[in-house]
Parts: structure tokens; C-alpha cells; sequence
């Protein structure tokens, strides 16, 4: 009791936060300060306010200059080159030349690094003078400034003299726990999982277009707290807002939401390479989904705008291609996508001889991608309608993507949201043959030749209408072979404090230097 | 004495062993931590490696030798997730954890016993009546709805308490203590009530029915009888004899409310043992949830081994059983 009396006195003393100080949260921690350590949105949208890149995404996804000016082609497409910003300085005072890019490059290409794969198509960088480098690759790469804009520069000399030249993702090092960007914040405290907090650096280069004096970021992982913790004013703005209480959260005073389109497409895939089925009652071969005819007809059955309006309560938009509009490269002559119709998938199914039916498994995880359980529960509905009989088995993501792995599913659901921001990630990933380094994620074992061969030609397409062909007829083949099913553009939903101004970025990007505090 | 000492530590041994070993045997149902530690790019060769680099290739047992090997020498590995060795993430965050444990154990207590007493004297009184069947709801709902529920009055709709989280705290020779600020004492309060409330209403029930059994002896009504005034003969004479198992009781369930302090960290974003758990079971983060189970289950397993020592202490039946037989 007294226990009680005295934190109620307490209670009293207290004083309320500075106007300036800006907090927030996330439902989760960057797992590292390490920019070359971990490729995730977490990771990289939170680094993005601290380090910078030669280029970097304006508002509307744009490339635009950051560390670099400006950056050329390089002859006949040998490469790229970039002039570096003069006059810019780390956080740690020291300054920032083409000695930190090559350094930046050995870090980040290493093999200790996870963002390896940015620099594969790289051949060699070398210093040109102090302030220009250039970067060769060995086919011409007309999209390699638009894959490097999360490429962050780490000062060479801070770098070696805290022992930290290479990530090291397992046991950690310096830079798993310190920053020093040239970013318009500087990390000035850190505790893993509980808080960290950010400053204005003064010596920034740009024009601060922010009014924040201090930035607090705090984990918050049960979305019922985060809500409640935005409603009473301890957090400023909060990412995501759960989509069954965003109505809820707008209509309250003080609070808004902010809602727009992820860069993630949501799918349906199925195992091309499978010759049997491995799960219902008609397991054993033959595999009915190696038939376009069947695949066209699941893709009929479903109704997306149904979807979207119960379970995504109208936030989404529907899927044409395995890109959203606003990516570069979106296939506008196949902006099309597929309308329920029951008794066209009805008649397809007649004609490849499973009027009756069959029944199959459908894999879904259950904490991956917003509401994905309710989606694919709405699904197996869908197609019961056409006698598709889909047993839905759901698990957390940490067991789901060794399920794939191992080919345990007849069809299975997907989202992916592009790293590079163009048409051509997806195709690489998703639907090139999986060999080495491509379609690293195309579970089901798609396979069409055609694909395989303007892929090449698509990466190496210098110039932006021929490419835009080559793309468009790529989206073409997916769409006439379903090769995926796509269903919808995941939403991003955001809440904020009426007071605060910020910018909503397709990519789940929350960058502080666009953040005003009214 | 020596030798049922002996024997109880080695049986403790034994269950502590079998603990981890069922631990291990989990942890592959658990999930694949490659997947949350690779990134998008990563190819079937990256996996393999890490794979292989984490030891995850090998039966759970070999796993399990291997941790209990560098168990032994103090060394509970490098978080999956967090790249930091797991001593020294458990050793950051067990304060958070420890001192919402006493704090709510404090809290349990004294209103345990307190309304126990006063449910106890006035058992037919309109006031207690409806103390026993409020507590009902302290037993019947689940811990987290009780936090979401207290944030909602007191943080959102009175704004009176921070809705999440542990507030500012200040380092005292590496124990982080939310103690000394007020904005800490504050924080404490939500999450101390929710965790704390099971155990409370557990306590009062007992003081309760304890009381009434030793109102009705014979000393109670001679005390009464000699004139004294009924406060002495309350809490002097009656709850001093009722305190013995409700100790007992409080004591064993001090593990569980560090045990259990998962779900109310959980929902409070407290910053504790707990919530790394919760954290590292989603990422799978096998050095983590190892080194976690193990902690548990020794602090259990210790205090099991205690109180058996106490009970030895206490109990001669114990020792004579245990004579040559006279």
C-alpha cells in the first residue's frame, strides 16, 4: 500500500517530454546499426536516416543525388561513372572521398556481407581522382544506379581504427552497435530492443527540412500496445497500425492514418516441377496444376476485389503482374489482370478432364503478410466454389520457408516486394530456372525457356524503350502461363499524431528528415 | 545428511539434463532461423554454409553436447539475431525482469494478506463479498487482456500512466534500476498490478481460509476471552499462525512469477528475460531460448532444492526414516 501512495506521489512529479523530441515505433528492432550486415527493411529503412548512399529515393521513389552529384555511362555500357559530393563529412568529423566509396565497395561486396548480391553484375571500381569513381560491370547495366540506392558509405579510417573493415553478422563487431554516417541523424544512443535514439547532425550537407531536435525509436511488438501507446501520446507515430483498427484509429481525435500501397505483390504459386500431388485425397499423379488450363481456371475462380473489401477492408489494390504500378518496368499493355469468372473456370476445368474436381494442399503462412491466414481461408472458399478442395495448412514463417524449401505444398502463397524496385526482380528471383544465383525463391520450379532467354537481355538493355519491350513481353509469357497468380498490392497502413507531417514511402521506408513536429 | 544432500543435488543435475534435452529435441519444430538471418538474395549455397557454420546440420543431441560443453565453461554463445553474446544480453536485461518480479510479489503480498485478513473477520460482510467475487476475475481472465485493459483505462483514456515500456532508468554499477526516476516508479505500476494479481488472489483466498481455521481454535477464544483487543488477537495471535504456509506458497510461486512474466512484458514492451524469449523464439534464435530454458529451470529446479532442504531441516520424520533403522 505504501509501496502504492509513494508512486502515486511520484506520479505527480512528473514532467512532460520536449515539443521537438519525436518518438516512435516499429514492431520491430533493427537487429543491427551494421549497414552491410543485414538486407531487410527494417534494417535498411532505419540506417537510411544515418548513413547515405551515392544515390538515394526521393519522395515518390525517384533516384536521385546523395553522395554522388551525378554519374554517367561509362563508353559503350562498361560501367558507370559517379562524381562525389564535395565538402561532406561523417559524424565522426572525418571527411568523405573516393577512398570511402572503394572502401564501401570491399565491405560491402565482401563475402561477410549480406548485400553481396548488389555488386555481382560489378566487375572492378577504381578511383579516378578524389572526388570520382567509376564502376565497371562486366555486361552493360542500365538499372545499376537504381539497385545501389541503399548501398551505404562507411568511413574507411573510423572502420579500421574500430576493427570493424568486414560485417560480421554472427558474432558482431563495432558497427553492429555504433554508426557513423554522413546522414542527416547521428545515432547517439543505442540499446538493442529497447530504444534508440538519433540527432540532428549539424554538419549535414543538405537542407534540413525537419524541425526535430531529438528522435526516439522503440520497439513495440504487440500491435494493441503500439495502438494504445499512439492514442495516449507516448509515441508520435507508429508502423503498422493493425488494418482491423485503422478505421477505429482515424476516427479518433488527435490521432490520423496514413495509408498508401506497399511495394510487396501477394500470390498464389504452385509446384510446375511437381509430377504428383502430395497432399488430399487425389494424392499421386498426376499434378492437375501442371495444366495451364487448370491454373488459368484457379486463377478465375478467385474473386481479389472480394477479398480486399472484407479482409483488407478496401486498403489493397488487385494484382495484374509480380509488380505493382509503381515500380519501374510495370507492363502497362498487361495492366489487365483477371476478373472472377466462375463458369469460364468451370468450362476450363471440363476441358482438361477435372470437372469433378480434385483436392490438393494449400500452404499459408500465418504471421508473414497482413491478415495472410483470413486471405487464404477466403480462398479456399473461392474455389470450393469450382470443386476445388483446398486443405489449408497455416504455420509461422520461421517454419514456412523450409516447408517450400524442402517442395512440401501444392500450392502455396507469396508475397515479394522487389529490393531493386524494378520488373526485372522479380523475374530473376521468381520465375527465371532456379540454377545458382537465379530463381533462388521460384519454388514451384517454373521453367519457360523464352524467360530464360530475355532475361539476360533485360539486365543488359541499355537502352529504356527496347527494355521496356523486352519486359512487357516477359510479363506477357507469366500472365498467359500463370506462372503465379497474382492477387493483390499489399497496403501500408501508418498512424501519427495529428500533429506530425511525414511521408509514407512505397518500400515501408520511415525517413526522420521529412518529419515535421506542429 | 550429507548423503540426502547429495542425492537431491544429483537428482536436480538429472532433471536439469533432461530440461535441456527436451529443450533441444523442440527447438527444431521451432523453425529455421536460416531464413531470418539471410537475406532476399540469399542462394541454396548460403544456406547450406550457415547452416553448416551454425552446427544446425548435425542430430539436436550432438547440438545439446555441444552447448552443454560450452555451457560448462560459461559460455552460452552469440545471439542469432542480435550478434551479442547471450551472457550479456541476459545479464542487461534481468533487471527489468527482477524488479518487476519484487515489485509484484510486494504488491501480491501485501494485499494478499491484508484483504485476506479483512475478508477473513468480516466474512459475511457486504465488503468482502464483493472483494471474493471481484477476485474471481483475477483468477478467471487472462493475464493479457488484464494489460490491455488497465493501458486502456490508465494510459489511454486517464492518461495518468505510460502505456508501455520501462521508463528512465538509471545505471547503478551495471544494474539498471527503474527505482530512482519517477518516470520509472510510474511504468512499473501497470505491469507490476497485471503480473502481480494472480498471485494476489491466490494469496488472499489462502489467508482467508487459513484464518478461519485458526479462528475457531481454542487459543483465539482464550485470547479473546483474557480481554484483549481484537486487533492484538488478529493480527498478533491469528495471522502470525496462518503466515507459515502462505510463505511457503509465496515462495515457490516467486519463480513462477518471473517464469510468467513473458506474457505481461509482452503486452507492456517491458523491457525483460521474458520478452528476449518471445523475441527469440520468432527469430529462432536457438542461443537465446537455450540459454533461457536453462536459467528457468535452474532458478525452479534451486528453489525445489531449498525447499526440500528446508523441509529436512524442519521435518525430523525426514532424518529418522532415513536412521539405522530405530
Amino acid at each position: 500500500m505504501r509501496f502504492l501512495t509513494m508512486t502515486l506521489t511520484a506520479l505527480a512529479l512528473g514532467a512532460p517530454a520536449a515539443a521537438e523530441t519525436f518518438r516512435w515505433a516499429g514492431q520491430t528492432d533493427p537487429q543491427t546499426l551494421d549497414p552491410h550486415a543485414v538486407s531487410s527493411t527494417p534494417v535498411l529503412g532505419f540506417l537510411n536516416n544515418a548513413y547515405e548512399g551515392l544515390v538515394r529515393r526521393g519522395q515518390d521513389m525517384t533516384i536521385e543525388p546523395a553522395l554522388a552529384t551525378g554519374w554517367e555511362p561509362i563508353g559503350d555500357g562498361e560501367g558507370w561513372r559517379f562524381t562525389l559530393r564535395e565538402g561532406v563529412t561523417f559524424h565522426d568529423g572525418a571527411t568523405f572521398d573516393a577512398d570511402d566509396v572503394i572502401f564501401s565497395y570491399e565491405r560491402a561486396s565482401s563475402e561477410q556481407s549480406d548485400v553481396s548480391s548488389w555488386f555481382a553484375p560489378v566487375s572492378r571500381v577504381e578511383k579516378v581522382d578524389q572526388y570520382t569513381v567509376d564502376i565497371f560491370t562486366s555486361a552493360p547495366n542500365p538499372i545499376f544506379p537504381d539497385s545501389i540506392a541503399n548501398w551505404m558509405m562507411m568511413d574507411s579510417g573510423w572502420a579500421e581504427e574500430n576493427d570493424t573493415a568486414r560485417p560480421d553478422k554472427e558474432q558482431g563487431n563495432h558497427a553492429t552497435l555504433n554508426a557513423n554516417g554522413t546522414g542527416a541523424f547521428r545515432v547517439t544512443g543505442r540499446e538493442p530492443g529497447l530504444e534508440t535514439t538519433l540527432a540532428p547532425f549539424d554538419d549535414w550537407w543538405g537542407e534540413a527540412e525537419h524541425n526535430i531536435t531529438e528522435a526516439i525509436f522503440t520497439p513495440i511488438q504487440n500491435p494493441a500496445t503500439a495502438v494504445a501507446a499512439l492514442i495516449s501520446g507516448d509515441v508520435d507515430m507508429i508502423n503498422p497500425v493493425p488494418i482491423q483498427d485503422a478505421e477505429r484509429l482515424d476516427a479518433r481525435e488527435g490521432v490520423k492514418v496514413i495509408k498508401g500501397i506497399e511495394a510487396r505483390v501477394i500470390m498464389l504459386g504452385v509446384g510446375h516441377d511437381h509430377s504428383q500431388l502430395k497432399f488430399g485425397a487425389d494424392a499421386g499423379e498426376p499434378n492437375p496444376f501442371q495444366d495451364v488450363r487448370v491454373r488459368r481456371a484457379v486463377a478465375q475462380a478467385i474473386s481479389v476485389p472480394a477479398i480486399l473489401q472484407t479482409i483488407m477492408r478496401g486498403n489493397a489494390e488487385p494484382a495484374s503482374q509480380l509488380v505493382s504500378p509503381a515500380m519501374r518496368g510495370f507492363s502497362e499493355p498487361n495492366a489487365e489482370g483477371v476478373t472472377q469468372d466462375i463458369e469460364s473456370a468451370r468450362a476450363l476445368l471440363d476441358e482438361a478432364n477435372y470437372g469433378d474436381g480434385f483436392s490438393f494442399g494449400l500452404k499459408c503462412p500465418n504471421d508473414r503478410y497482413l491478415n495472410d491466414e483470413a486471405v487464404c481461408q477466403a480462398i479456399v472458399s473461392m474455389l470450393a466454389q469450382v470443386g476445388l478442395e483446398a486443405e489449408l495448412e497455416t504455420m509461422p514463417v520461421r517454419n514456412y520457408w523450409p516447408e517450400l524449401r524442402e517442395d512440401a505444398f501444392d500450392m502455396f502463397l507469396l508475397g515479394w516486394s522487389p529490393g531493386t524496385f524494378d520488373a526485372e526482380h522479380p523475374i530473376r528471383f521468381l520465375v527465371a530456372t532456379p540454377e545458382g544465383n537465379l530463381g533462388t525463391w521460384n519454388f514451384g520450379g517454373f521453367s519457360n525457356d523464352r524467360i530464360d532467354e530475355i532475361l539476360p537481355m533485360i539486365q543488359s538493355e541499355i537502352d529504356d524503350t527496347r527494355r521496356q519491350e523486352l519486359l512487357d513481353e516477359a510479363a506477357a509469357i507469366i500472365q498467359d502461363e500463370v506462372a503465379y497468380v497474382p492477387l493483390y498490392v499489399q497496403p501500408l497502413v501508418w498512424g501519427a499524431r495529428e500533429s506530425i507531417e511525414l511521408v509514407q514511402r512505397p518500400d515501408d521506408f520511415f525517413i526522420l528528415r521529412w518529419v515535421r513536429v506542429n | 545428511m550429507l548423503a540426502f544432500v547429495l542425492r537431491r543435488v544429483f537428482q536436480s543435475i538429472i532433471v536439469l539434463l533432461v530440461v535441456g534435452l527436451v529443450a533441444f529435441s523442440m527447438f527444431t519444430f521451432v523453425g529455421d532461423p536460416i531464413d531470418n538471418m539471410l537475406g532476399q538474395e540469399r542462394t541454396q549455397a548460403d544456406i547450406e554454409r550457415l547452416r553448416q557454420q551454425l552446427g544446425l546440420d548435425q542430430p539436436f543431441v550432438v547440438q545439446y553436447w555441444n552447448f552443454l560443453q560450452n555451457a560448462a565453461q560459461g559460455n552460452f554463445g552469440v545471439s542469432y539475431r542480435q550478434g551479442r553474446p547471450v551472457s550479456e544480453i541476459l545479464l542487461e536485461r534481468a533487471p527489468a525482469t527482477l524488479e518487476l518480479a519484487a515489485v509484484s510479489a510486494l504488491f501480491a503480498m501485501a494485499l494478499g494478506i491484508g484483504l485476506g485478513v479483512f475478508t477473513a473477520i468480516r466474512r459475511d460482510g457486504v465488503a468482502s463479498n464483493l472483494i471474493m467475487s471481484i477476485s474471481l476475475i483475477g483468477v478467471s481472465l487472462p493475464t493479457f487482456l488484464i494489460g490491455i485493459l488497465l493501458i486502456w483505462v490508465f494510459a489511454v483514456e486517464l492518461s495518468w500512466l505510460p502505456s508501455f515500456g520501462r521508463g528512465e532508468v538509471v545505471q547503478v554499477g551495471g544494474w539498471s534500476t527503474g527505482f530512482l526516476t519517477s518516470s520509472g516508479l510510474k511504468a512499473l505500476i501497470l505491469p507490476a498490478i497485471t503480473l502481480g494479481l494472480y498471485q494476489m488472489t491466490l494469496i488472499m483466498r489462502l489467508v482467508r481460509s487459513e484464518m478461519l481455521e485458526v479462528l475457531r481454535q481454542d487459543y483465539i477464544r482464550f485470547a479473546r476471552a483474557r480481554g484483549l483487543r481484537e486487533r492484538a488477537v488478529n493480527f498478533r495471535h491469528a495471522l502470525k499462525n496462518t503466515l507459515v504456509p502462505v510463505i511457503t506458497v509465496t515462495g515457490l510461486q516467486l519463480g513462477a512469477i518471473i517464469a510468467f512474466a513473458i506474457i505481461t512484458e509482452t503486452v507492456f514492451q517491458w523491457p525483460g528475460v521474458g520478452l528476449l524469449f518471445i523475441n527469440a523464439i520468432q527469430f529462432v534464435d536457438i542461443p537465446v531460448m537455450a540459454a533461457y530454458l536453462m536459467l528457468i529451470s535452474v532458478m525452479f529446479v534451486g528453489i525445489n532444492l531449498i525447499v526440500d532442504l528446508l523441509y529436512f531441516a524442519i521435518d525430523p520424520r525426514l532424518r529418522a526414516g532415513r536412521g539405522k533403522g530405530h
